[in-house]
Parts: structure tokens; C-alpha cells; sequence
């Protein structure tokens, strides 16, 4: 069998899949119950620094849009099929994925960049995080690239792809639709696992425990004291 | 034992038995769309007496790896080509030494037979119509469904004169697909019972009905007056449209953070500053 060109593909494409998500699980839960602390993006020091607008901003609206994408694209292929059925719909679609993809880009060069030359920030910066930084670009790029050369991928992802992933879930793998793929859309897919099985390792666990009840608790107010009861202004 | 082996044994577990009635049905999905036995050539040659003409372990090798044996330079299989107009046989998804095997041992016993039941199927023949051609594009841009549920052709693939931005680009143009693959009756046949990995996985389920097929062809026999498309302008329009857009979004960020935080200590830090050199 190991002479088979469908060989490799098995690893990537059924192995790697389980082992990633394995590994995210199991990893996710130890980190959490042994190193609770350690649960946090960490500070990246974004209250400070304007700079970081520019990364921050764009990185987070592009690939929370994204993700949430690839998740709908996943739970309702058919729906999104029909959406695509008039070629209008599907531009608008598309055209609107690939900007969010490109702000994804975007804001992540700025974050490299402010790593790479803030001496602050470069002292808080750990070699996974580089590591992880050198997966976004790769996914990202392979993402647009795919966007354009390999359209309309939000259609054959759901038609393709997406019966793939499910065959994964239900435990009963089934890759003839990704074998016969360009090998920059299977960059993307293994791309996906590497990053889901590093998650565990890195500040992407912040992701696990974003605090939602901010959006909905009541406002705080929150009082700025200090200089105001300077000897400058007499006091009452 | 680790996971991942037991994985993947399992995986060849599945792949192995080989009853004949599987072995037919495997024909019918994988090789039929291309080649009849005793039927007269599709896209690929007619099976008919296929052992007698190539021995055995050449016809398994080929099997297994047909772009492999090409690549190679092997002229037999350089002449096969030439024969189906330079199309190349698609790896075959779950072909192995044993299916090879039992496939020869099927396509010998159906040579022997009179009338083979893969003898080819019936493609209506009668002309087509304007509006054959007319549903055709509606079909292939996804305007009117497919009966059985499957994406539309546009998903990826592109024809000549689509619009704007084109069809799509991951498989391949079908301006000329109905001359590429010999005309109607191959067409017709290959689209009952698409071969190539990923349309039959996509297809196997959800075949496409007879006036489908119809419709389709007689929509590629039309665009077949065009030629296939420079992809490179609806990609940089593409492209273009994306980064307008992008650059939008970032004004749209600036102005709604224009009375937001970007940053919180800074910022205010310098407003008591002001205010104190104003006071002073």
C-alpha cells in the first residue's frame, strides 16, 4: 500500500486530523486544570500602544468573520449553495470573504512588525509565538490564494469539502473529494490541523475563554483620579 | 498499538473485499463513464478482449498509476493518449493490485458474452433546441437546481462569456469541453457517471438526471463557438474589487474609533497634561 499515491493523503487528510484535535483537546483541558494562569493571550500591552490599532483592529474583525465563514459553510453547506445559486450572490460572497481575508493579512503584518521592532514587546515574546505567527501567514496566504486562483471556494467548499470534514466526524473518513485537490488548497487544510494541534500550546487559548458576559452585564463606571487634586487648584 | 495504525488498518480493512457483484458496481461508478465492453471507444478505448491485446501486468501497472506510466514515457500508454485526445486517466480512487485483478477477470468474462451489460448506455440522440441550450447555462450557473442536490458547474469551473468575475477557476474551462471530450455521445456518458475523483465523489450520490445531461451538452456543444478565457482579467478584477474594499473597511475603522479607546493610559495621560499646562 505504502506505494499508493493516496498513501500520504491518508496520513494528512484522516490521520493528522484525529491527532490534531487529540492533542487540542487533551492539552487544552491539562494547561487548563495545571496552569489555569496561564490561560490568556498574555498581555500584549495593547492599551498602550496606537500602533497596535492597526493589528489588533483588522487581525480580530478579519478572522473572527472568517472562522465564523468556515464554520457556517460547515454546519449549513446547502443553504450556502443556494445563496450561491444566482452569480451575483456568489461575487458578494466572495468578494466579501477575500476582504476579510485580506484584513486578516493586514493586521497581522502590523502585529509582526510591532513584535519584531517594540524592544518591549520583543522582550515578552516567545519562540512559539513566532512559530505560530509563520502558520498564520501560511494559512492566510494559501487562503487568498485559493480565493483567487481556485474559485469559488465558498461552492466547493460546501459541495467538496465540507462532506469531507463531516465524513471526520462521523468516524467514517472519506478523502476522494480532497486527493484530486491543488495542493495549495491541501496546504490550507493540513495548514488548519498544524495550527489546531499547536492552539494548545500557545497564547491562542484566550480564544477558549473569552469573557462574553462583558457584552451583556451592566456597564462600570470607572473613575479616573489622580493629578485632578493638584495644588494648583485650591481646595475646598 | 498507536491509534493513527489502527486507523489506518482499519482503512484497509474496508478497501479489500472484492465480491463480484462489488467488482461490477465499482465498474459502473469508476470506468464506465469512459469505456464500454464491446460498445465502441468513449472517451477511453473499447475493454472488449483488453487482456488479449496488452499482457496482464502491464494493464495492472497502468492501472494503478496511469499518469505515472505517462510521465514515464512508456509508449504504449503515450499511445493511448494520443488515442483519447491527450485526456489522461484519472487515478482511480481505491484501485489496488487486487481490484485491478478482479476487474481483468471481470472484463474477460463480459468479452466473452454476446451483448456485455457494459455494452454503453442509451443517449437520446434527437437535436437540440435553443431551449436545451438555454437550460444548459441555466443549469451550469446554478439559476435552476440540479434535480438531485449537487453544487452548480460554476462552483468551479468557468465557461466563456459567464460575467463579470468569471466561473470558477479550480477545475478546469469548459468553453470547449464538448470537442475535447469527442462530442455528444461521450460527453453525455461521461456526465451520467463523472470519473474524475473529485466530481464522482461529489456526483456519485447525487447523478445527474437524463435531460440534465442533455441540457448540459447541448450548452457546451454551443460554447463551443468561443474560446476558452484569459482567466487573468476576472482575477485582477477580482482582486482589485477586494482591495477597494479592504481599504473601505480600514476607513470605516477609523471613523468608528475616532471616540473610541485605542489605547487607555496614554491618551489620558496626555489630556491631564494639557489640562494642567492649561490651568497653569
Amino acid at each position: 500500500m505504502s506505494g499508493s499515491p493516496f498513501f500520504l493523503d491518508e496520513i494528512l487528510f484522516i490521520v493528522l486530523p484525529y491527532l490534531a484535535f487529540g492533542i487540542f483537546l487533551l492539552v487544552s483541558i491539562r494547561r487548563y486544570i495545571r496552569e489555569t494562569f496561564t490561560f490568556s493571550s498574555l498581555s500584549s500591552q495593547f492599551l498602550e500602544n496606537q500602533q497596535h490599532f492597526w493589528g489588533l483592529v483588522p487581525f480580530h474583525y478579519g478572522i473572527i468573520t472568517i472562522l465564523t465563514g468556515h464554520v457556517i459553510g460547515f454546519l449549513i453547506p446547502r443553504e450556502i449553495l443556494l445563496w450561491n445559486s444566482h452569480p451575483l450572490r456568489l461575487y458578494v460572497l466572495e468578494i466579501a470573504a477575500f476582504i476579510f481575508g485580506l484584513l486578516t493579512m493586514i493586521g497581522l503584518i502590523s502585529i509582526i512588525i510591532r513584535r519584531a521592532t517594540v524592544p518591549k514587546i520583543k522582550m515578552v515574546t516567545s519562540w512559539a509565538d513566532w512559530v505560530l505567527f509563520g502558520m498564520f501567514v501560511v494559512q492566510i496566504l494559501s487562503g487568498l490564494y485559493t480565493a483567487v486562483f481556485h474559485s469559488w471556494g465558498s461552492s466547493w467548499y460546501a459541495a467538496a469539502a465540507v462532506p469531507y470534514l463531516w465524513s471526520l466526524l462521523t468516524l467514517n473518513p472519506d478523502i476522494g473529494a480532497i486527493t484530486a485537490m491543488p495542493w495549495m488548497v491541501k496546504l490550507h487544510i493540513v495548514g488548519a490541523y498544524l495550527i489546531i494541534a499547536f492552539f494548545p500550546f500557545t497564547r491562542l487559548v484566550h480564544a477558549l475563554v473569552v469573557p462574553n458576559p462583558y457584552l451583556w452585564r451592566k456597564p462600570q463606571v470607572v473613575r479616573w483620579y489622580g493629578i485632578r487634586k493638584s495644588p494648583a487648584r485650591p481646595l475646598h | 498499538m498507536r491509534p493513527s495504525l489502527l486507523l489506518l488498518l482499519l482503512i484497509l480493512f474496508c478497501l479489500t473485499p472484492l465480491a463480484a457483484q462489488e467488482t461490477a458496481d465499482y465498474f459502473r461508478q469508476n470506468c464506465m463513464s469512459c469505456h464500454t465492453i464491446g460498445g465502441g471507444r468513449l472517451t477511453g478505448p473499447d475493454l472488449k478482449n483488453v487482456t488479449q491485446r496488452k499482457d496482464r501486468d502491464w494493464l495492472i501497472r497502468f492501472m494503478l498509476d496511469p499518469k505515472g506510466m505517462i510521465d514515464a514515457g512508456d509508449p504504449y500508454a503515450l499511445e493511448l493518449q494520443r488515442d483519447a485526445r491527450g485526456s489522461i486517466m484519472p487515478t482511480v480512487v481505491g484501485m489496488n493490485r487486487a481490484r485491478a485483478e478482479a476487474l481483468l477477470n471481470l472484463i474477460e468474462a463480459e468479452s466473452k458474452l454476446e451483448k456485455s451489460q457494459f455494452a454503453g448506455m442509451q443517449i437520446s440522440d434527437r437535436p437540440f433546441t435553443p431551449a436545451d441550450v438555454e437550460m444548459g447555462k441555466q443549469l451550469f450557473t446554478g439559476a435552476r437546481p440540479l434535480m438531485s442536490g449537487g453544487a452548480a458547474c460554476i462552483s468551479c469551473h468557468n465557461v466563456h462569456g459567464l460575467g463579470a468575475l468569471g466561473g470558477g477557476m479550480l477545475a478546469p474551462d469548459l468553453t470547449t469541453v464538448f470537442e475535447r471530450y469527442g462530442g455528444r455521445k461521450t460527453l453525455a456518458t461521461w456526465l451520467t457517471a463523472p470519473a474524475t475523483p473529485t466530481m464522482q465523489n461529489i456526483f456519485k450520490t447525487k447523478p445527474l438526471q437524463a435531460d440534465e445531461v442533455l441540457a448540459l451538452t447541448a450548452y457546451f456543444q454551443h460554447t463551443l463557438q468561443r474560446s476558452p478565457e484569459d482567466p487573468a482579467t476576472a482575477r485582477l478584477n477580482f482582486v482589485l474589487i477586494g482591495l477597494g474594499g479592504t481599504l473601505l473597511l480600514l476607513g470605516i475603522f477609523d471613523v468608528a474609533w475616532s471616540r473610541r479607546f485605542r489605547a487607555v493610559r496614554r491618551p489620558l495621560i496626555e489630556r491631564k497634561r494639557m489640562e494642567i499646562l492649561h490651568e497653569q
